[in-house]
């Protein structure tokens, strides 16, 4: 039972990460009609970005930095991927975006090399509750990402801009007709999506070093917490991301270490193939 | 003397197929005008065409005498003209007051997000100011303030519509489909509410509509557009004693015309 409870508590702290993943995806998502694969790579760059800042910066500074970096690179991503209004398709945006996460890991194998990085959690001591062993880091990822998510949810129900991305997606062509700027609104949505990413990233990384490949694992886990809402839902991606994280490490814990990866896949299968007739039934 | 909307020798092509070729009308500032025409005709394109939706393939728009062909929408609703689109698109899991501050935050962009955003906020006042103007010409949507625009009957999403294009202040409100899947009664009121909108606040209209009795009744003037063509226009106490209009229009036949 402890050795359950275990793999539930770790297995909660990477599904909050996932879930940030995923809620970034889902906002993109809903505004631009995009599914955005480099979320994987805005991950990957907030945490080795923080990885290299801690040597000569005070460790929250080095976040703020690299969460600051990544949303000016989604920025400028959402920017090329979105394209030119009425001549770039959907398809076509998708398949951008699929490059410059290609591109992005090739930077990083440049720039950070192959060694996985980290650096230390927030408190090298760790709780033991009822037997279960608690890392602080464990509880920052879940304080993080709920925070995120009521403020992200906040922002979108009562703030004008968090107003006029929700019309995006309500109605792309009464947006338009009222002359809001959909592509502007975009491009808010992509750096919004990648500071998102890059928290998942660098408050992951002290417990899981990554490298620069570690983006398509990562990209996969919060696609399929994503979808767990139908692409659509802030809570639906919560509640896909601890789902998953939990179902990941009970694999890990009882069956394989090398299934990790597959059970995101086949969660996320399972679930379109669910959803799908679904919906051709309704 | 300039024309609030002139629009010349129109053209929207969709891949090889023209859905507007060659059309020209015209409206006086405070006019109300109505197009009408069977289903595909091409009159939600050249809607679409004159508020910077779709580009038009040829052909000219002019605003107060302005060239505005192939504007961004934006720039068409900052020189006075809005839309109320096909089917009302409402921002359906927004509320209704939402949905009215949108349609004033949508008019100060030119593209660029933070300054809009910035004049939207110092001109709060301005803003609801409006919004009560709005409430007091559509009471129903101050009842309706805070339920999502999505959960409403089809007449009061139409309300929406009309309440968030009049938001960004129009001189020239182009509707498109007024009465599409409403009530009569509905229909009445809402007509009723052009009416005297366009007498009182002398906003224009531009009326597209299927129902042409409606049309005629409300619009003093009318084109009738076929197959992406302008087949007549006139008045509308001519057009109604108009032998053609009669029977593809008035007399219950669905069936076109021959151009
Ligand atoms: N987005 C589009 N892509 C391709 N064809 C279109 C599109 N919109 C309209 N059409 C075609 O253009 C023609 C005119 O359509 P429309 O302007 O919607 O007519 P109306 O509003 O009079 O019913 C129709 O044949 C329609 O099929
Ligand atoms: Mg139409």
């Amino acid at each position: 039972m402890t050795n359950f409870l275990q793999l539930v508590v770790v297995g909660l702290s990477s599904g909050f990460a996932y879930a940030l993943v995923g809620i970034g995806m889902v906002l993109i998502h809903r505004t631009t009609g995009i599914v955005n694969f480099a979320q994987g790579a805005f991950a990957v760059m907030g945490g080795l970005v923080t990885a290299t800042l801690v040597d000569d910066v005070p460790t929250f500074l080095a976040g703020l930095l690299a969460v600051l970096l990544v949303a000016a690179v989604g920025g400028a991503m959402g920017f090329v991927a979105l394209g030119r209004r009425g001549r770039t398709t959907l398809l076509a945006s998708l398949i951008i975006t699929l490059g410059l996460a290609l591109l992005t890991s090739a930077v990083h194998l440049l720039v950070f090399t192959d060694v996985p990085r980290t650096y230390p959690r927030i408190s090298a001591t760790s709780w033991d509750v009822g037997g279960v062993t608690v890392d602080p880091q464990y509880v920052l990822i879940a304080c993080v990402s709920l925070a995120s998510a009521l403020l992200l949810t906040f922002v979108l129900r009562r703030t004008i801009v968090g107003n006029a991305l929700v019309a995006c997606s309500d109605s792309r062509r009464a947006a338009e007709l009222v002359g809001l700027s959909v592509r502007s609104l975009g491009v808010l949505s992509f750096a919004v999506s990648a500071a998102l990413g890059a928290l998942a990233g660098l408050l992951i990384i002290p417990l899981i070093p990554l490298t620069y490949d570690s983006d398509v694992s990562i990209a996969v886990n919060g696609f399929a917490a994503a979808a767990f809402g139908g692409l659509d839902s802030i809570r639906g991606a919560l509640a896909g991301g601890l789902v998953l994280g939990i179902a990941e490490n009970l694999v890990i814990g009882y069956i394989d270490p090398q299934y990790q990866l597959a059970i995101g896949l086949v969660i996320m299968l399972m679930i379109i193939s669910w959803r799908s007739r679904h919906e051709v039934a309704t | 003397m300039t024309a609030l909307l002139e629009v010349e020798g129109l053209q929207v092509r969709y891949g090889p197929a023209l859905a507007v070729d060659g059309v020209s009308l015209r409206l006086e500032a405070g006019e109300r005008v109505a197009l009408i025409g069977p289903n595909g005709a091409g009159k939600s394109s050249l809607l679409n065409a004159v508020c910077g939706l779709v580009k038009p393939a040829g052909g000219q728009v002019r605003i107060d005498g302005d060239d505005v062909t192939g504007a961004a929408p934006g720039a068409i609703v900052r020189r006075g003209v809005s839309q109320v689109p096909e089917g009302r698109q409402v921002f359906g899991t927004l509320p209704v007051e939402s949905n009215l501050l949108l349609g004033a935050y949508g008019r100060l962009f030119r593209g660029e997000l933070v300054s809009a955003t910035l004049r939207y906020l110092r001109g709060r006042a301005e803003t609801r100011a409006r919004l009560e103007r709005i409430y007091e010409l559509l009471p129903k949507l101050r009842e309706l303030r805070e339920r999502p625009a999505g959960q409403t009957s089809g007449g009061e999403q139409q309300m929406v519509a009309i309440g968030r294009a009049l938001m960004a202040d129009p001189r020239l409100l182009a509707i498109d489909e007024l009465s599409l899947g409403l009530a009569p009664v509905v229909v009445q009121d809402l007509a009723a509410f052009l009416r005297t909108l366009n007498e009182e606040r002398g906003v224009a209209l531009l009326l597209v509509e299927q129902n042409a009795q409606l049309a005629f009744e409300l619009c003093s003037r009318a084109y009738v557009l076929e197959a992406g063509r302008c087949v007549l226009e006139g008045r509308s106490a001519e057009l109604q004693r108009n032998e053609l209009v009669r029977t593809a229009y008035l007399g219950g036949g669905l069936e076109v015309v021959p151009a």
